[in-house]
């Protein structure tokens, strides 16, 4: 019969969409992570995990500042800043050093690219020393 | 230097100028209905014991001859000074009142003091309360003589005590109490603030260093399909690059900032040319590649 046929497929289909929410998006994250894998480069790979770490040490200051203490402030701000710092800089790396953002930087080369990182990483490191005391 | 000379000529004229004095000199107390009630001689050399008492209606009489005194001592010849006044001062309270008096050309002086009509020169006498006496009496006033005379030595001398009746106290300024000292402010200030200790400083250091050892384990994980251009002009550059920081180090520990700048400067020159070779290098490798 259609009328219980289609009920129990519809019921079926509301089923696996309502109570498997969390398997759902186990899924979706699996995917997604499947499809970084396959489809990113292993250099920008590097560049990946570069700002995974600076994301952890800048996320472990913050927490060291918050529950223990802010004695040194000027040392909390200095460190701090020079892990948000590394990360604009990364980021903007990534972005130039990216082929698939070939269009977007035509007149900026990865090479040019990456002699601008180093450069601003050299000046962050001086102000962030100055600033450490 | 005219002043200079003024001075020592007016001081050597006082140095053999002659004394002042009194002679005659004779105060009477008599009441309302001129009744007389006590009579005194008064001289500098012996002021009167007792305080002489007047009451709210008594009348004073004070007169005596102003004379020049001999280096022996005796009274000499009438003299005239220049100012002549009776004061009327409190010890205890402080106050005093200045009468000035007239002397004839002959020297002779008199004054008259009236306390149904008390001149304006009287200081206040309040009513001082003393408990071995019944009644509240003031304060006695000292009464002295006070003589001044370009030609002469100047005399302060005490005549005699005089208790006058009680008067209204001195007024005082409706804004007196805000002219003396505030109450001292004591700060009590927070405690400097202090470092926790080392168990924890170590674990908080541990904690941030951790994600080295996640960085590496992520790098190691990275299949390596990267052909790490390790030639010279790569190696060299990035060595440049590591002492760029090796240096920044430095300047955290002991450089001061000028030496830091002049050394930045000369190892940012030798840096640049050697990234440029690197890069241009590589970007050639590169677009030949593709």
């Amino acid at each position: 019969m259609a009328g219980p046929k289609g009920t129990s497929v519809s019921s079926q289909q509301k089923g696996k969409a309502g109570s498997s929410s969390v398997p759902a998006i186990q899924a979706a994250v699996d995917s997604l992570w499947k499809s970084y894998n396959d489809t990113t480069s292993p250099r920008l790979k590097l560049i990946d995990a570069f700002l995974v770490f600076i994301m952890l040490t800048g996320a472990a200051q913050f927490l060291y500042c918050i529950l223990v203490t802010n004695y040194p402030f000027n040392a909390f701000l200095a460190g701090f800043a020079s892990s948000i710092g590394q990360f604009v800089l990364t980021a903007s790396l990534r972005s130039q050093v990216n082929p698939e953002n070939r269009e977007q930087f035509k007149d900026v080369s990865p090479e040019r690219a990456f002699a601008d990182f180093a450069f601003g990483s050299i000046v962050l490191h001086f102000f962030v020393f100055n600033f450490l005391g | 230097m005219r002043s200079i000379l003024a001075v020592t000529a007016l001081l050597a004229a006082f140095a053999n100028a002659a004394k002042l004095g009194i002679s005659s000199g004779h105060v009477t107390i008599s009441s309302s209905d001129k009744t007389l009630l006590q009579s005194e001689s008064i001289s500098i050399e012996k002021p009167l014991k007792a305080p002489l008492e007047l009451n709210s209606k008594d009348v004073l009489k004070l007169s005596f001859n102003v004379v020049e005194k001999t280096k022996k001592g005796d009274d000499g010849s009438a003299a005239q000074p220049h100012q002549t006044f009776l004061r009327f001062y409190d010890e205890v309270s402080g106050e005093e009142g200045i009468q000035p008096l007239r002397v004839t050309s002959s020297g002779k002086a008199k004054f008259e003091l009236n306390m149904a009509k008390p001149p304006p020169s009287l200081p206040p006498t309040p009513a001082v309360s003393n408990s071995t006496h019944a009644l509240d009496k003031p304060n006695p006033l000292t009464v002295s003589l006070i003589l001044g005379s370009f030609t002469h030595e100047p005399l302060h001398a005490r005549l005699f005590d005089l208790v006058l009746p009680a008067s209204q106290p001195a007024p005082s300024h409706p804004e007196e109490a805000s002219f003396h000292s505030l109450p001292e402010i004591k700060h009590t200030f927070r405690p400097d603030p202090t470092s926790p200790p080392k168990i924890i400083s170590m674990i908080g250091a541990g904690v941030v260093l951790a994600p080295w050892v996640v960085l590496l384990g992520l790098w190691a994980a990275i299949p390596q399909s990267l052909p790490f251009l390790s030639s010279p002009s790569v190696l060299v550059f990035t060595a440049l690059l590591g002492a760029f920081e090796g240096l920044l180090l430095w300047y955290w520990v002991a450089l001061k900032l000028g030496q830091v700048l002049a050394y930045g400067a000369i190892l940012g020159i030798a840096t640049a040319a050697a990234g440029n070779r690197a890069l241009s290098m590589l970007a050639s490798a590169r677009t030949k590649g593709m």
